[in-house]
């Protein structure tokens, strides 16, 4: 029988011969080279927008703890409006584009009609659409349509490839265990087009903080960490608008790995992997 | 169960000319049959297995179940695929009991005849796995079940074992036999292997090369099981091989 310790022993060797023993080591080392040169950089140019590493830490955990001056609100709330916003814009898009997609990658005249429009509308970058949404929208709606639109193309593009890639042996399959055209949509082209969907969604979650900065810097009702960022360059208080840009990097990365991790495990499910 | 097929013929448009797939094809398939059909490859055997699923149209002649003209696929026919086709998402269960949910089959009794069918392809214990789990001889089972299940007149097998290796798909044969003896299915299987069709078939349907008709039909009334270290099965084997790779070599006529 193993004892504990050849079975610790054995993990071992196994994380160590995939590779994760290497991310683990390296990943921590090329972020602090990273701190290191912002800080050698923050010394030599000694200017107030250039906050070393330290002080930005240190802006960091004050504003979560102390309410910013002149907002009269913590990053706490600011984060949450800023989620609410974009959760908001997220469903609204998957709402939409998830059904045109199905629809259009199934249906040939959904495609001729929808096309041109879309390809029109498409090369129109998020953040073009900036003013004109709160001129439309206000200060609630308007950043959370901006995160509709960059959420809406890289989520529709992918679900019609979905549809597109379904594998013509599965319907053939079902069809000769006797499914109709609606049972085939929801119980083969549906379910194969999940793992293309949740490729948009990973896309459309990375694009879709890259708005939200953009979308609330002009104004937004409640604050939000875009508008946070904006306000304190306003202000002259530079490290905490490093730290507000930290804090969209983090929810970033939070969500899209999320986001990857549950992508990957339904690409293995489906056999794609 | 009847399988009439008559005078059959299949044209694909290709280029600004049409291509004859299948032509003058006559065939009856009676009662609890093993038939194969044999042929080189590009023969339309496959062709011809997919109109009898309803899967592709016909240019003329008559493919009748019982005296029923075909349209379209139905239940009444199940299919196996050299692919396996099996839905990924879906557990070795859940692929077993796609057609009968299809049907509107209660769950309790969808589980009966899945267990039923699982137990019977030896599955057992495999239930919940996902395909990528599987060996692709297991996989195949589950294709198998999957057909069965929605309990067809005809199993209509399309290369079945080709994408096996050698040993599994040995074991595979004697297994589809098993499963053919305790179901009584009608069987019309489709190979380019001259020793599975030997080995299987009450009846062999040898294809000429396109267009494709019947060549020739053997009756295999060698007992089960078949030994292919026999003399009989060599030396039918060997008159097969020979009527076939003539097809194989034969020039195609010029256009």
């Amino acid at each position: 029988m193993s004892s504990p310790w050849e079975r610790l022993k054995k993990r071992w060797r196994k994380i160590s011969e995939t590779g994760t023993l290497r991310i683990l080591w390296i990943t921590p080392l090329s972020l602090a080279g990273f701190l290191f040169v912002w800080w050698i950089f923050s010394i030599i140019i000694n200017r107030a927008y250039l906050p070393g590493p330290y002080e930005v830490f240190r802006a960091f955990i004050d504003s979560f703890l102390t309410p910013a001056p002149s907002l009269g609100i913590t990053m706490g709330d600011n984060i949450a409006s800023s989620l609410q916003r974009f959760l908001l814009g997220f469903v609204l898009a998957f709402c939409v584009s998830v059904p045109l997609g199905l629809m259009m990658g199934f249906f040939r005249t959904a495609e001729t009609v929808a096309k041109p429009v879309i390809e029109v509308f498409r090369p129109i970058p998020p953040i073009a659409w900036v003013p004109v949404f709160l001129l439309i929208f206000k200060l609630f709606w308007g950043p959370v349509m901006v995160i509709f639109i960059g959420v809406f193309f890289p989520l529709l593009s992918n679900v019609i490839f979905g549809v597109k890639s379904v594998d013509p042996t599965l319907i053939d399959a079902a069809r000769t265990l006797g499914a109709d055209r609606l049972r085939l949509f929801t119980k083969v082209i549906f379910p194969s087009t999940v793992p293309f969907l949740m490729t948009g969604i990973t896309i459309g979650l990375g694009i879709g903080w890259m708005c939200i900065v953009a979308a609330e810097m002009i104004g937004a009702v409640g604050g939000g960490v875009g508008y946070y960022i904006y306000f304190m360059e306003q202000l002259g208080k530079y490290e905490y608008m490093y730290a507000g840009m930290v804090v969209i990097a983090i929810l970033g990365i939070l969500t899209v790995g999320i986001s990857r991790y549950v992508e990957q495990y339904l690409s293995r499910l489906m056999g794609m992997k | 169960m009847t399988l009439t097929i008559d005078k059959l013929e299949k044209r694909f448009p290709k280029d600004d000319e049409e291509l004859v797939a299948i032509t003058d094809f006559t065939l009856e398939v009676r009662d609890h049959e093993f038939v194969c059909v044999l042929g080189p490859s590009g023969c339309g055997k496959t062709t011809l297995l997919r109109i009898v699923a309803g899967l592709e149209t016909k240019t003329s002649g008559s493919v009748k179940i019982d005296g029923v003209e075909i349209s379209g696929p139905g239940s009444d026919r199940g299919m196996v695929f050299q692919e396996f086709a099996l839905f990924p998402w879906r557990t070795v269960r859940k692929n077993i009991e796609f057609g009968l949910e299809i049907k509107k089959v209660p769950k309790e009794k969808r589980k009966a005849i899945s267990d039923k069918y699982i137990e019977l392809v030896g599955l057992k214990g495999f239930e919940d796995s996902h395909p990528y789990e599987l060996s692709g001889g297991m996989k195949q089972r589950v294709g198998i079940a999957r057909a069965l299940a929605n309990d067809p007149k005809i199993l209509l097998m399309d290369e079945p074992f080709g994408a096996l290796d050698a040993q599994t798909r040995n074991m595979m044969q004697k297994e589809l036999l098993r499963i053919w003896a305790e179901t009584k299915k009608t069987v019309l299987f489709v190979t380019h292997s001259v020793d599975e069709a030997v080995y299987l078939a009450d009846r062999i349907v040898v294809m000429t090369a396109r267009p494709g008709t019947i060549k020739e039909i053997f009756d295999i009334t060698m007992p089960r099981p078949r030994d292919r270290a026999s003399v009989e099965f060599a030396s039918l084997r060997k008159h097969i091989l020979a009527e076939l790779e003539r097809e194989v070599v034969r020039p195609t006529p010029s256009t």
